[in-house]
């Protein structure tokens, strides 16, 4: 899809992977509303970027519908989705200390799942009721999962549950959305600088790339944000999980 | 890395996918050398993108090492290198004709796995003797062509399955052999792309396919291949992955 004038949603845009990727969306000429639970990290984020800022909760239905409808009154109904929103609760199953709490599990879940499929399926719904584009493509979905999904690191037991359950969706979704023109491609990135690698690791995620077989530092979001930008282009990129690591197995 | 006055060597160059790279990393200002058996259509390319053309058989060590001294003395060390050659048979591992034929098997690995490996290795050991191209420590990349079939397993293709699943499973050993020397490796599984090696495939399987497509319902453009080998260039953090463009297709679902 040509990016120019095409409206972009990106969740969790305020900072980290969202705001690498609402740069680079804008610079190629589409318009963009960072989506954030915290309004006034999105708005500095979006005067510095010259986007529009929405205050929404992924986990809540009617925060989604309502910020979604936002977004296309700002700038026509949003054609990308782009689901960069998640949290990490780290922990073990269970320590000397006691089982692991069961929130830890719940309230990634609806985050980085629940969040994720309410992004999708609304903003989908959406996109399906719009005038067909020229050409045959008429909306993309880039959702993001992780590594951790895939590979199992320690004290990640909920957060990878919820990780591989992204993964997991990227296939059947793209094939319920095919019939509208719409793809689903999934990345998976290793470490990156943001701010959530930074609180899970408690230090630079530079600090932590000893591991990583090449390029040995923590990935930046512009890369992360070159990926998503191609994915969008692409129209053959469809029902995939890309690997965005530097060959890390965590 | 920037592919920008880049010399990147193709294997297969003269047509199909490797010529549909070709032509986005030519744009992308990169010198292209186009290695293929067939010089002729390789030439008739290679002087329209103003790259060379090396009459080449990727399976035959000696003769790869004599193309890439040719393309480093003309256009300099590459720094990319695509593989893209390769073969297909569509023959059942039994049938009431016989037994798969063991020579035809032995070709195909031959061609898509030793020819992708001779390729791999001797273009690598070139640039480990190369200076670094950034901070990072980067001197090239590899990028392999694998095939959603090595993962879906279509009928009568054994040997291509086995010769691409062998192409993906070399990617991840193969990316951190070279990680120190700051090359990385990935791989690209196509689905169904409009190319020379594809009109091979019988008709009738053929349209009973391209309907299976989720989206888009079509052949697949060697240019749109070429794009993500243009990101895989570029993009320092992807590495040791393989990646299916393949418009979400699973065969024989």
């Amino acid at each position: 899809m040509n990016l120019d004038n095409i409206s972009v949603v990106i969740t969790g845009g305020a900072s980290g992977l969202g705001a690498g990727a609402a740069k680079l969306f804008i610079d190629k000429g589409a318009k963009v509303a960072i989506f954030d639970r915290n309004l006034d990290l999105a708005q500095t984020t979006a005067t510095e970027l010259g986007c529009a800022a929405v205050q929404c909760d992924v986990a809540d239905e009617a925060s989604v519908i309502a910020a979604l409808a936002q977004a296309g009154e700002i700038n026509g109904t949003p054609r990308i989705l782009v689901n960069c929103a998640g949290i990490d609760i780290t922990g073990r199953t269970a320590t000397k200390g006691g089982p692991q709490p069961r929130e830890a599990l719940t309230q990634q879940i609806a985050v980085n799942l629940t969040g994720t499929f309410n992004i999708c399926r609304f903003g989908a719904d959406a996109i399906r009721q719009l005038d067909d584009l020229e050409g045959e493509e008429q909306g993309v979905i880039v959702n993001v999962a992780s590594i951790a999904g895939l590979d199992g690191p320690f004290g990640q037991t909920a957060y990878a549950a919820t990780k591989a359950a992204v993964i997991g969706m990227t296939l059947p979704m793209a094939r319920d959305l095919s019939a509208y023109g719409i793809r689903v491609v999934t990345i998976a990135p290793g470490v990156f600088n943001t701010p959530l690698a930074a609180s899970v690791l408690r230090g630079e995620p530079d600090d932590y790339a000893g591991s990583v077989p090449f390029p040995k530092r923590a990935g930046k979001p512009a890369e992360f944000a070159s990926m998503a930008v191609e994915i969008c282009q692409n129209p053959m990129l469809n029902g995939e999980v890309i690997r965005l690591d530097g060959a890390l197995r965590g | 890395m920037n592919v920008e006055g880049q010399v990147a060597l193709i294997t297969g160059g003269a047509s199909g996918l490797g010529a549909g790279a070709a032509r986005i990393l030519s744009k992308a200002g990169a010198k292209c050398a186009l290695l293929d058996r067939n010089l002729a259509l390789a030439t008739e390319l290679a002087e329209e993108l103003g790259g060379m053309a090396v009459e080449c058989d990727v399976s035959d060590g000696p003769a790869v090492e004599a193309a890439i001294a040719q393309v480093v003395e003309k256009l300099g060390a590459p720094r990319i290198v695509l593989n893209a050659a390769g073969i297909d048979i569509a023959v059942r591992t039994a049938s009431a004709k016989g037994p798969h034929p063991l020579d035809e098997f032995e070709r195909v690995i031959r061609v898509n796995l030793t020819g992708t490996f001779n390729v791999a290795r001797v273009a690598a050991y070139g640039m480990i003797g190369l200076d670094t191209l950034d901070d990072d420590g980067e001197r090239g990349v590899v990028i392999n062509i694998a095939s959603v079939v090595a993962q879906d397993g279509p009928v009568g293709q054994a040997a291509y399955a086995a010769s691409k699943a062998g192409v993906q499973g070399m990617t991840l050993p193969m990316a951190r052999d070279l990680a120190p020397y700051g090359i990385r490796v990935m791989t690209i599984a196509p689905g169904m792309f409009e190319t020379p090696l594809a009109a091979g495939i019988p008709q009738d399987w053929i349209d009973n396919i391209i309907p299976t497509v989720p989206f888009p319902k079509r052949w697949g453009n060697p240019l749109e291949f070429g794009a993500l080998v243009q990101q895989i260039c570029e993009n320092t953090m992807l590495n040791g992955e393989m990646i299916r463009i393949d418009g979400a297709i699973r065969m024989g679902t």
